[in-house]
């Protein structure tokens, strides 16, 4: 189930929001795992088992690890069984990541460079499978270094990970940040207005926006008479729906985890408003980035080691980012390409403009699958393949999309919300806000189910990673 | 003192906890008001704007849940079966119209108060197809006879509506060459300087039958054969709301359907052949319908619609003469005006039949053989057989 769709709107999330409400608080957390549940299996029901199965695995581990912890001599000796254990829980969970995600990569790769002919496996991937193992492995790396007691309660710990808000496509939300609210987690009027605002944000962003740059970029792509001009718009147009279609999501699940209760940290602080491609990091998928540095980077040696130690840091991190997004080779040299600026940013500052463009042209090998046919999408950029400046098609695509065009660039800086801030802040402003506030969302709502209505199957881009 | 500081927290909890009231109360009853509806609303099995069946919600089986068929199945069931959804669609297309501004909805356009297809780019693998399929029909049933063959391509609205108004146009004079290229036996005939914008519905891809007189004149023309010329208009309908006005779901006005009759017509017999080559088997109708004008699609009014096969018979026509047109759904209110030199006209449309199965209906000798389609279903010529 995706959270773009009426299915979910308006069958799932009300009975689920009812029941929340109805039941007594010590039962809130089973009608939320319950509900999970639902809605995980809503699309493939085959790899409930699996999400089990890892649910299990880690509990013990951290269960197991404690146990080891408590039988240790001091507080900072950590035993080797605690450590047998950490690894056992952490491999049992790469390898099922593995083999449903990678194995057909490296098989397909294997006979390409051997000739072989090993035949693939064709399993499914189970949806939220890279959000919900590297949740996993946050908590026993955590419970390890003592960072977090346990959960004792399987029924708490397995909402955790499973909590649909957050379950398919991230923000990956560590277990740090979620244990004290397990318990304690409950809605305030304050607290459901603004969940039902970042809801509806986030749907506006899918659907209004994301959804229709992607049909731009479908119109592109179908195109007979490509153009460099053609070429240029759709590289922005899938720099727009990706950040749009991801930020929507990830401001659902913020909003959606706030109606219940819960605080989930940001994943996107305006991207394209960058100063360089570090910065870019610290605001593009912030769960993701901060994970990699915690759980990979730091443990590498980080920056604080020698030169080389430090680029072998940056290209390991990048290798497994670019990896974490598909078992595909485009995903690798897009991850690779982001170690290489890194690297180049330590000696050259680029200009705020360049680091754009470098990201808009970097998201064109994460969108073709084909890396010729990225090799043959930037070329025509920038003139190479003899293509026109524009078409016929072109113009008309450009006139028919051009407010989006210019929606989408205004969305994606903070113009909006600093003009409310500005507004807010003036008395009669204040005052006009608040009165407008009920009629914008109630509007963005009826919009986006009207979008929905009419075109009913809205995937979410990162789904598929 | 302690008194006053515990009244002003009180106040200041109060004033925070119902802060965001308005918005909740004000968003969540919009939404547990549709949500009652998608529970409480009865199925509806037809969509008449869109002329589709809806999709139903699934029977609940574990098979089902096991294979995922009853989620896929629930999904577009959720879409089709929701409450106001011709409201809905419609303020979508507003929004996209106004607010995006976007060019088209759905691949139709606005202009000039015209509801039009976007046909660009020409297709030319597609029309080279149709002209495939043509020839392989002439070589199979016409080469050796002494059959008249006639050929002609219907514009698309967007033909003479596109470029004024700033959108792409399919290339019209290519799109004849090929096919003309695929049948050089063909005497070509050329509509566009014989209709115009008003030529077609403002809500239809169809043209307007009241419209067609001088097209008639030249296709009977170049055929040698005679036009009416006691034509009468009668409305049939003040009500036809045109296929793109369900695909667009934009609010647009009715427009009525005219027809075009006489004495001659009102003899004629029209007899579908449905899969049954023997005519003395069929039982004839008239050449319009008017039941067709409160079904799926009004336009199904001249001659019945889409049909596969249909024979004609005109008793004021001469005997000897037969004309045989292979058409699409556009020939259904071309093909009356021509009626009055032949004594019987059949009518294929091969979407709906084999080439193959021809035979069965007529044999070639020496007939005045039309081929007349549009431009919109040359460039997306998959369906022909």
């Amino acid at each position: 189930m995706v959270f773009a769709s009426l299915t979910f709107l308006y069958w799932f999330l009300p009975v689920v929001v009812l029941l929340y409400v109805l039941v007594p608080k010590r039962c809130k957390n089973v009608v939320l795992l319950l509900a999970s549940l639902v809605f995980f299996g809503w699309g493939a029901v085959k790899t409930l088992p699996l999400l089990g199965a890892s649910i299990l695995i880690a509990y013990g581990v951290g269960l197991g690890m404690d146990m080891c912890h408590k039988r240790a001599r001091s507080k900072q000796r950590k035993s080797k069984m605690a450590k047998c254990l950490l690894f056992l829980g952490i491999g049992l969970e790469l390898a099922a990541l593995f083999y449903f995600k990678y194995a057909d990569f490296f098989i397909e790769n294997i006979n390409r460079f051997t000739g072989l002919q090993l035949s693939l496996l064709h399993v499914m991937l189970p949806v939220g499978i890279s959000f919900y193992t590297f949740q996993m492995i946050s908590y026993m790396a955590d419970v390890y270094c003592r960072k977090q007691p346990p959960q004792k309660n399987l029924i708490d710990f397995a909402m955790y990970i499973c909590l649909f808000t957050q379950l398919v496509a991230g923000p990956i939300i560590r277990y740090t940040d979620m244990a004290g609210q397990l318990k304690t987690h409950k809605t305030s009027w304050e607290d459901a207005a603004a969940g039902l605002q970042r809801i509806l944000i986030g749907l506006s962003k899918k659907v209004l926006l994301a959804d229709i740059f992607g049909e731009f970029g479908q119109k592109m792509q179908e195109t007979s008479s490509p153009s460099v001009i053609l070429l240029w718009l759709g590289a922005i147009a899938f720099a727009l729906q990706l950040y749009f279609d991801f930020s929507g999501y990830s401001d659902m699940a913020v909003g959606l985890g706030r109606l219940f209760g819960f605080r989930f940290p940001e994943n996107f602080r305006y991207p394209y408003c960058a100063d360089s491609i570090q910065d870019f990091w610290r605001r593009w998928h912030i769960s993701l980035g901060t994970w990699f540095r915690d759980y990979v980077y730091i443990p590498l040696g980080g920056s604080r080691c020698s030169k080389w130690k430090w680029i072998r840091n940056v290209f390991v991190v990048w290798l497994l980012t670019g990896f974490w997004h598909g078992a595909e080779w485009n995903f690798i040299v897009w991850g690779l390409v982001f170690a290489i600026l890194l690297i180049l940013e330590r000696k050259i500052k680029l200009p705020r403009i360049l680091v754009l463009l470098l990201v808009v042209l970097n998201f064109v090998v994460f969108q073709e699958t084909d890396l010729s046919v990225a090799v043959f999408r930037l070329g025509g950029m920038f003139g190479l393949g003899g293509l026109p400046l524009c078409s016929e098609e072109g113009w008309y695509l450009l006139k028919s999309y051009g407010i989006l065009f210019l929606l989408g660039g205004i969305g994606a800086t903070p113009l909006c919300r600093q003009c409310t801030e500005k507004i807010r802040s003036y008395k009669w402003g204040g005052i006009l806000l608040r009165m407008a506030e009920p009629v914008v969302y109630t509007g963005l709502l009826i919009l986006s189910t009207a979008y929905l209505v009419d075109d009913s199957y809205h995937p979410f881009l990162y789904f598929r990673f | 003192m302690k008194k006053k500081e515990k009244e002003q927290n009180i106040e200041k909890r109060v004033s925070t906890s119902h802060k965001g009231l308005p918005v909740v109360l004000t968003v969540s009853i919009v939404w547990i008001l549709l949500a009652l509806l998608c529970f409480l609303k009865p199925e509806q099995a037809v969509s008449f704007q869109e002329r589709r069946l809806l999709n139903q919600f699934p029977e609940l089986t574990l098979s089902g849940i096991r294979s995922g068929a009853f989620m896929e199945k629930y999904e577009k069931a959720a879409a089709d079966q929701f409450p106001f959804r011709e409201t809905f669609r419609s303020l979508r297309a507003v929004s996209d119209q106004y607010m995006f501004r976007k060019k088209d909805i759905h691949g139709i356009y606005y202009a000039e108060g015209y509801l039009a297809e976007l046909l660009y780019p020409l297709d030319e693998d597609s029309v080279a197809y149709a002209g495939e399929r043509t020839r392989q029909v002439y070589d199979t049933y016409m080469k050796e006879t002494n059959v008249k063959v006639y050929l002609a391509v219907v514009p698309d609205k967007g033909y003479y509506l596109g470029e004024d108004n700033g959108y792409p146009v399919t290339d019209l004079s290519r799109m004849k060459e090929i096919m003309q290229e695929a049948l050089p036996e063909a005497r070509l005939i050329s509509l566009e300087d014989t209709l115009s914008l008003s030529s077609y519905y403002r809500t239809d891809s169809h043209w307007r039958q009241e419209m067609l007189g001088e097209s008639a004149d030249r296709v009977l023309e170049a055929m040698n054969a005679e036009p009416f010329t006691d034509l009468e208009k009668q409305e049939a309908t003040g009500s036809f709301r045109g296929v793109y006005a369900g695909q667009a779901a934009l609010p647009v006005e009715t427009e009525p359907i005219f027809f075009l009759t006489n004495d001659v017509l009102e003899d004629c017999k029209v007899y579908d052949m449905q899969g049954n080559p023997d005519i003395t088997a069929v039982s004839p109708v008239g050449i319009y319908q008017p039941e067709a004008l409160t079904g799926r699609d009004p336009y199904e009014y001249y001659l019945s619609g889409n049909a596969a096969v249909l024979i004609i018979e005109n008793p004021a026509g001469d005997p000897e003469r037969e004309l045989v047109v292979f058409r699409d759904s556009f020939g259904s209110s071309l093909i009356p005006l021509l009626l009055r030199s032949y004594g019987r006209v059949t009518v294929i449309d091969t979407r709906y039949v084999k080439p193959k199965a021809l035979g069965d209906y007529v044999q070639f000798q020496d007939q005045d053989v039309l081929f007349i389609y549009s431009s919109l279903l040359l460039n997306k010529s998959d369906s022909l057989q």
